[in-house]
């Protein structure tokens, strides 16, 4: 479609990157039950994790694999390596040519990507089902025997400087997130954006490439799920055939991640950068992913933020015009991370007083509990949510990869349903006061060039 | 999508969605690590299962609304999504961003709710409420568990046949899509996009801003809305689909029940201005602070009803789009200019552009020009590859199965057919009509339609670090504007000196 209705909003929010449907699920009270999600776990020899889950409604399969290393593993001086990483995943292996790994899937008519995270990389193929035995055994040849080739590297490295170009530095907004991280993290490689800075990028070197390999990329630390149209012996049979012939690693994964010390101070920082309106973040460091406030936080998200008649929505954007889009979610993940609220700050409008607004939320928050309707609202939101995240293979082989990996518990695919029947007004009034404090804050101000005096 | 880890970012190899099948420049490299592995070739396809369109209804109401029905029943969800056939091409001379704006107060306030009690009910019910306007359509999509069918189907009818465009309401989305301009004005690709429409389409409404100027913005009235609304929001002017766990009476009882006292309208006919032949022109977006040159190449093309259509369809293809594209093989994996290349097929109702874009670091700004020009010629001039057309069609017809996966994306393609006014049977057959294409057509077409030699260019970037370069290449014939005096209504694109 040529033009999309405001357009420049929804760009905004995209940039910033909150709009999250999470993947949990509803409270007793909802009359609508999805179905469960059905899975089998085989586990190799080689230490690789199998999850199958079958659905033979449409003749096709996807494959997805998660290697559990992300920016989280980068050392300083090779910030986004994992990232530049994934994309010599696709340069060839020893029975595949270089590119051909795409290609190949595209010319049966399937579609090959993969993403990498601050937590994990992830490559993913869907393809009509009969060709299910060639992606498991190109997948295979890309684990065992990637080409690592100089030349290859160098172009490729440049691809990814336009990639952060493009991204981030040429974009209104595209660096808000990288400015709040850096400034709210000081030791946890959190600090630094998936993409890695352009020096760091052009430091890596073809033995840095080699060693990443051999450390990260090994089947004890890979977790693949096969979904879709297969009959469960054979597909056992091909990964036998192809998977299992994966050698061992030789060493554990180092996973040597400095802690982030819980803050002790407020901070507040003021920076221009050439963007069109200002934007004003209020972020409190959180929790991780799985711990049991993490469930409440999420609540948190929902009341402040789906929907139009959410919180944040409603005073900033519909009954203030303080702000062109604002937004508030934690961004909860494998280490604790932070919790932000964002405004985009309309012309003739003040950043301290979106702030301010801002603030006014959160502290409500703790000092009343949220109502009846709103707890029961965002428990309906995560029903939807929950039904409409498992709609395709790609979105259920992925919601039980992120419980085999980032929980390490793969029951947690469908088992949250439980935790969120239970939440109550007192759990959501309890985390906001224990996480949304003064010395876990970090107010970040980001202002037009040339209006800070 | 969903987790909290992909929740601020991610990352992708997107341009590699566009597979390369011309054979890579590259040799071989060693392999890592030296174990014994076997030297061996893909496995071969196991049995293929027979794949059909799964079925779907048609139906209609006495008042003329079409309605597209497909049950599926392993989420408990239902979709429900009307399109209007008026969007911004059908705004008034002066009124650009009027379709937009009223698609946009339609949830607003509506029959006895208000916009904050509408925003309730929705949300309340986990559902959600979508308004907005296209090039050529105004779309209404709700989404809710199946148990909040009755609900949302009345939410809909409110929202389509009742709305209030309450003058506070007016004034509050006209600030909103304000601010909105504000930001995209400085957004590279946004404006590298509209400048290329004003390009390809000239004054045809296809070459207007649908999300209207500040002026014409500010000069929208009530009035104005009302009549958009009243002339066009018609049920035979309008499609629904109802999609998920629920059955064709009971959908039916439903939406009869919600539009059958609909009545049916004149809505007036469509007549737009030809748009301007393909001519040469280059403009340079000057934004010194860039970083990145965003990069567009566009020409006129067809209309989606067009019978070349399907040929055409694989000429883009194979220069810039899924399961081929050149673009992608000489800019990304050979030069390693660009994240993405890429070229697209628009067509429209009544018209279409073939549209090229990348982006690219400012220096290497005259080389990316060339080397997609180039293109453009090679492609015009000369026959496809061996092996390349077949490719670029396995990669079509093979896809087939995986674009009827979710009951939504199988609704689409029928709201398509039907919007376009193209017959149904072509869902079964879509296939063997790609195969049918030969290399003959594929050269006919791109002889005939591909201009080369008369591109219309925009690049947005830092105009002093790569102008000097564009003379050398062909193209020391360019205008340059500042990125904030840009005016899509002026015939050279400049805002006037006062």
């Amino acid at each position: 479609m040529k033009h999309s209705a405001l357009p420049t909003a929804l760009v905004v929010v995209s940039l910033v990157g909150l709009v999250s449907i999470s993947p949990w699920r509803v409270a007793a009270e909802a009359q609508v039950h999805p179905p469960k999600l059905t899975y089998e776990r085989v586990k190799l020899p080689n230490g690789l994790t199998v999850l199958l889950h079958q659905d033979r409604s449409t003749p096709i399969a996807h494959v997805q694999l998660w290697y559990h290393v992300g920016s989280r593993d980068e050392r300083a001086g090779r910030t986004g390596f994992a990232h530049l990483f994934e994309h010599m995943m696709f340069k060839g292996s020893k029975n595949v040519e270089p590119e051909q790994h795409t290609s190949i899937v595209s010319s049966v008519g399937g579609q090959a990507n993969a993403y990498t995270t601050e937590d994990a990389t992830v490559y993913w193929q869907t393809v009509p089902s009969q060709y299910l035995p060639m992606v498991l055994w190109m997948e295979a040849d890309r684990m065992a025997t990637l080409r690592i080739d100089d030349r290859t590297f160098r172009n490729e490295r440049e691809v990814v400087k336009e990639e952060r170009r493009m991204r981030i530095e040429n974009q209104p907004y595209g660096r808000l997130n990288e400015i709040l991280f850096d400034q709210a993290f000081t030791v946890h490689p959190y600090k630094h954006s998936v993409i890695g800075s352009m020096k760091d990028l052009e430091s890596g070197t073809i033995d840095d490439v080699r060693d990443f390999y051999r450390t990260y990329y090994v089947p004890s630390n890979c977790t693949m799920v096969i979904a879709g149209d297969f009959d469960p012996e054979q597909v056992k049979g091909l990964i036998t055939q192809y998977l299992a012939r994966v050698p061992a690693a030789e060493k554990a994964v180092p996973r040597d991640i400095p802690k982030e010390p819980i803050p002790v101070k407020e901070k507040r920082v003021t920076v221009e950068e050439p963007w069109p309106l200002p934007a004003v973040v209020v972020a409190h460091h959180i929790t991780y992913d799985g711990h049991p406030d993490s469930y409440p936080l999420h609540i948190v998200s929902k009341v402040l933020s789906d929907g139009q008649s959410s919180r944040i929505y409603r005073r900033l954007v519909y009954d203030t015009g303080l702000a062109l889009t604002a937004f508030g979610g934690g961004n909860i993940i494998q280490d604790p991370n932070l919790f932000f609220a964002v405004a985009i700050v309309n012309p003739g409008q003040s950043p301290a007083a979106a702030e301010k607004a801002l603030l006014a939320e959160l502290d409500k928050l703790k000092s009343e509990p949220i109502t009846e309707r709103e707890l029961q609202r965002a428990k309906n939101q995560f029903a939807r949510d929950y039904i409409l995240g498992r709609e395709s293979l790609q979105d259920k082989a992925t919601h039980l990869a992120h419980a085999e990996v980032l929980h390490s518990d793969i029951t947690t695919a469908d088992g949250e349903f439980d935790i969120f029947q239970k939440i109550s007004l007192a759990d959501v009034q309890r985390v906001a006061n224990t996480y949304f404090t003064p010395e876990r804050r970090v107010v970040l101000h980001v202002m037009p060039k040339g209006s800070v005096q | 999508m969903a987790l909290g880890a992909r929740v601020l970012m991610v990352y992708g190899t997107l341009g590699l969605t566009t597979a390369l099948l011309v054979a890579s420049a590259f040799g071989t490299g060693v392999t890592a690590q030296s174990r014994p592995w076997p030297t061996e070739r893909p496995p071969r396809a196991l049995e293929a299962r027979p794949v059909k369109f799964p079925p779907y209804q048609i139906r209609k109401l006495p008042n003329g609304l079409q309605v597209v029905l497909v049950s599926h029943h392993e989420q408990p969800s239902v979709s429900v999504r009307m399109i209007v056939r008026a969007g911004a091409a059908q705004d008034p001379k002066g009124k650009m961003g009027l379709a937009m704006l009223t698609a946009t107060l339609l949830d607003q306030g509506a029959a006895a709710r208000t916009a904050e009690q509408i925003a309730d009910s929705i949300d309340f019910v986990g559902g959600i409420l979508g308004t907005g306007a296209g090039t050529d359509l105004t779309y209404i999509n709700t989404v809710v568990l199946k148990d909040s069918l009755p609900l949302a189907l009345q939410l809909m009818a409110d929202v389509v046949r009742r709305p209030t465009f309450a003058p506070q309401e007016i004034d509050r989305q006209r600030q909103q899509a304000l601010s909105g301009l504000k930001v995209s004005a400085e957004d590279p690709g946004a404006v590298a996009n509209r400048v290329m429409d004003r390009l390809i389409y000239g004054f045809h409404p296809y070459g207007l801003p649908g999300g209207g100027t500040a002026e014409s913005l500010a000069s929208i009235t009530r009035p104005d809305i009302v009549e958009f609304h009243r002339q066009y929001y018609s049920p035979n002017n309008a499609l629904i689909a109802v999609v998920g766990d629920v059955s064709a009476d009971e959908a039916m009882a439903g939406l009869t029940t919600a539009f059958g006292e609909w009545s049916a309208g004149a809505v007036p006919v469509f007549v737009p201005i030809e748009p301007p032949q393909p001519t040469k022109r280059v403009i340079v977006i000057d934004r010194p602070d860039a970083v990145q040159t965003e990069i567009r190449f566009g020409q006129l093309g067809i209309a989606r009803r067009h019978a070349d259509y399907l040929v055409m369809d694989q000429v883009v293809k194979i220069l810039g789009g899924e399961g081929a594209n050149r673009l992608q093989q000489v800019l990304r994996s050979q030069r390693g200019l660009t994240y993405g290349a890429s070229a697209d097929l628009n067509t429209y109702k009544t018209t279409g552009g073939i549209v090229a874009e990348t982006d690219t670091r400012t220096d290497a700004t005259a080389e990316a020009l060339r080397l997609t020009i180039d293109e453009f010629y090679k492609l015009q001039r000369e026959r496809v590859y061996e092996g390349e057309l077949e490719g670029a069609q396995a990669y079509l017809a093979g896809h087939f199965p995986l674009t009827i996966e979710t009951p939504d994306a199988i609704a689409t393609q029928v709201l398509n057919q039907l919007f376009y006014e193209l017959p149904l049977e072509e869902l079964e057959t879509y296939p063997e009509r790609v195969r049918s294409v030969s290399p003959d057509d594929v050269q006919r077409v791109a002889r005939n339609y591909l201009r080369p030699d008369r591109l219309a260019v925009v690049l947005v970037g830092n105009a002093d670090a790569f102008v000097k370069d564009l003379k050398g290449i062909g193209f020391g014939d360019y205008e340059r504007i500042p990125i904030d005096q840009v005016d899509l209504l002026a015939a050279d694109l400049k805002k006037t000196k006062r």
